[in-house]
């Protein structure tokens, strides 16, 4: 393969970069997209849902973390304390209002190179602001980092692609890993509803009463399948929680019935137990409203202070399991594009 | 006379900058000449220049407890830590309640769980419940603050849907966050849901637990993190200035 990240990302203005863990190697795939676009002389704004570019990690602090170098004329949505921490000669562009547990969001563009720790803001909302903000500034590009595990950023009101990081931290078992990342992956690409949902009669549809998908019993769940004989959808404004789902699964079956659940867009349902895939083969279909355009996967063979698989296996699984997404490791020496700082040499950078 | 220089701080004794440090152990191992010997080896590999064991003995039966000196070479700068955020200057009840009349002028909704499959409800129960903790009344005490508090163990959903139909101002989590991966996902999920279900503007999160950082909280969305030490009017300093700053100026 000899695209990049930095390429194959081009058409999204603004990329979220979300793991499906801590440690699945997202900060260093954000540094190679910073380089790639650096080398291509584009301006660009960077933002992050967590805290980027720390030396530590937070919970387990024997793994180093890559650090975050931005070029001169970048953007960035950080905290002010990050910012003066950072010595990099900047230039005050914008106070949005928003704060942190590590303090106030600033917006500025860097006067200088540097290595800068990130800090935006975290709720989807104010970081679709921060974002149209850095690109009403100059920005060609804005890169939203995630943090831990969450999604919310790769919503399509907040970003229009997304990149996905897995690796070897998600489970010992290399078989697992591919399971996993399979899974969650089939969520980000849940297809759109069909069209026959917009021609729905009001009998094939069940509205819910408020709070009900997050609090009803399965007792309450099983009545209301019985109350809507003919329905077969069941649109959702708000979250989808597993639980839910699963009590939909028996009372279907003793009916005979098979449903389709709609949601806004797949960073509103929440599945750990069984992949969407699953509850179809129950009868129990998932839809969304808007799709999110998944634009690459990374992988990281290495779990930090456990173990390793090899990296062209692991990625050949995973191609073999989610045909049609290009796959890269960008530490591999295959990898097309720009090279990664080294952790160990990143700490002297300055 | 030495002049403190916040950039390079380091621990003082007897006098600025000595880097002395005490510090108290146990090793496995039964108290002998070789115990004590192990410990200072110990205390060198940690970084410590003139290790001392100023005490030992043995607790039981291969067992030996260590009291030590030693000087701290290493040094932080405070000055780029002042004024980060993390620095509230905390409200008594009495300034809280005299804070919310003013400021808020109406009753602040706190809800509050133990999420996910944590059983553990006595962080939630002493910041929440009217006994508190150390001497303080929890939230329930106090006249501005209207409280849910729905126990352990809760989904978070559950909690979520609770939140909504009370028009909270604030949830509270607590959650003994561990390396495993479980627990942290737990805690995101919640953020998520709350995302997900649009009234992430609406409501203040915060979260709670022997290891939650301000730095944990901002990974995993929270607007605050407290941890071991925090009294219930630390808490409630928190959301009534948030919410004051926030009605204030909308985000």
């Amino acid at each position: 393969m000899t695209t990049t990240l930095g390429e194959l990302t081009a058409s999204s203005r603004r990329l979220a970069l979300v793991g499906l863990a801590k440690n699945t190697g997202k900060t260093v795939a954000l540094t190679v997209l910073l380089r790639e676009l650096e080398s291509q002389g584009r301006t660009v704004g960077v933002t992050s849902v967590g805290r980027d570019g720390e030396q530590r990690d937070v919970i387990d602090s024997r793994i180093e973390k890559p650090r975050v170098r931005l070029a001169a004329g970048s953007l960035v949505a950080t905290t002010d304390g990050l910012l003066r921490a950072s010595a990099v000669e900047h230039e005050l562009l914008e106070e949005p209002g928003i704060r942190t547990p590590l303090g106030r969001v600033l917006i500025a563009r860097l006067r200088a190179p540097g290595t800068i720790e990130i800090a935006g803001p975290s709720a989807a909302g104010d970081v679709r602001g921060v974002s149209y903000a850095m690109l009403s500034h100059g920005a060609d590009r804005v890169l939203i980092d995630g943090a831990v595990d969450r999604r919310a950023a790769s919503s399509p009101d907040v970003s229009d692609g997304l990149v996905v990081a897995t690796g070897a931290v998600l489970d010992r078992d290399l078989e697992q890993v591919v399971a996993q990342t399979r899974d969650a992956i089939e969520l980000v690409r849940l297809p759109t509803v069909e069209n026959d949902f917009a021609t729905a009669l009001a009998d094939e549809l069940i509205e819910l009463p408020p709070r009900f998908a997050l609090a009803a019993e399965p007792e309450q769940i099983a009545l209301l399948l019985r109350e809507h004989p003919e329905a077969r959808w069941l649109p959702l404004a708000g979250a989808l929680p597993e639980r839910f789902l699963e009590a939909l699964v028996q009372p279907l079956r003793g009916l005979r019935r098979e449903l389709t659940v709609i949601v806004a867009d797949p960073t509103h349902a929440f599945l750990a137990r069984h992949p969407p895939a699953w509850y179809s083969r129950q009868g129990v279909h998932l839809r969304t409203r808007e799709r999110i355009r998944l634009q690459a996967l990374t992988v990281n063979p290495v779990a930090p202070q456990s173990h390793r698989f090899d990296s062209v296996r692991l990625r050949s699984l995973l191609e073999e399991a989610l045909p049609g997404v290009p796959i890269f490791d960008v530490l591999d020496s295959g990898y097309a594009g720009a090279r990664p700082p080294a952790i160990h040499t990143a700490t002297e950078a300055e | 006379m030495r002049e403190l220089d916040l950039t390079a701080v380091k621990p003082y004794a007897d006098h600025l900058d000595d880097g002395l440090v005490q510090l108290s152990f146990t090793l496995p191992v039964p108290y002998s000449l070789a115990a004590r010997r192990a410990a200072l080896e110990l205390a060198a590999k940690m970084g410590y220049e003139e290790p001392e064991v100023v005490h030992y003995e043995g607790i039981t039966d291969g067992y030996t407890y260590f009291v030590m000196y030693g000087r701290c070479s290493q040094t932080v700068d405070f000055s780029i830590l002042q004024g980060e955020g993390f620095d509230i200057e905390y409200m008594s009840e009495d300034e809280v309640e005299h804070f919310a009349a003013t400021h808020l002028g109406r009753r602040i909704v706190v809800v509050g769980a133990s999420t996910g499959s944590d059983t553990h409800s006595v962080g939630i129960d002493a910041m929440l419940n009217l006994k508190g903790y150390h001497g303080h009344h929890g939230l329930e005490g106090y006249r501005c603050f209207e409280t849910y508090n729905l126990g352990s163990q809760v989904p978070n959903s559950v909690l979520l849907a609770k939140a909504i139909e009370v028009a909270a101002d604030a949830i509270l989590v607590s959650q003994t966050v561990t390396q495993q991966n479980l627990h942290v996902r737990n805690l995101t999920e919640l953020v998520e849901m709350v995302e997900a279900e649009g009234v992430r503007g609406q409501m203040i999160l915060a979260c709670g637990g022997p290891r939650v950082t301000g730095e944990l909280a901002k990974e995993l969305g929270y607007d605050a993190g407290f941890s071991k030490g925090t009294e219930p009017q630390h808490l409630a300093t928190f959301i009534v200035r948030e919410l004051a700053a926030r009605t204030a100026a909308p985000a």
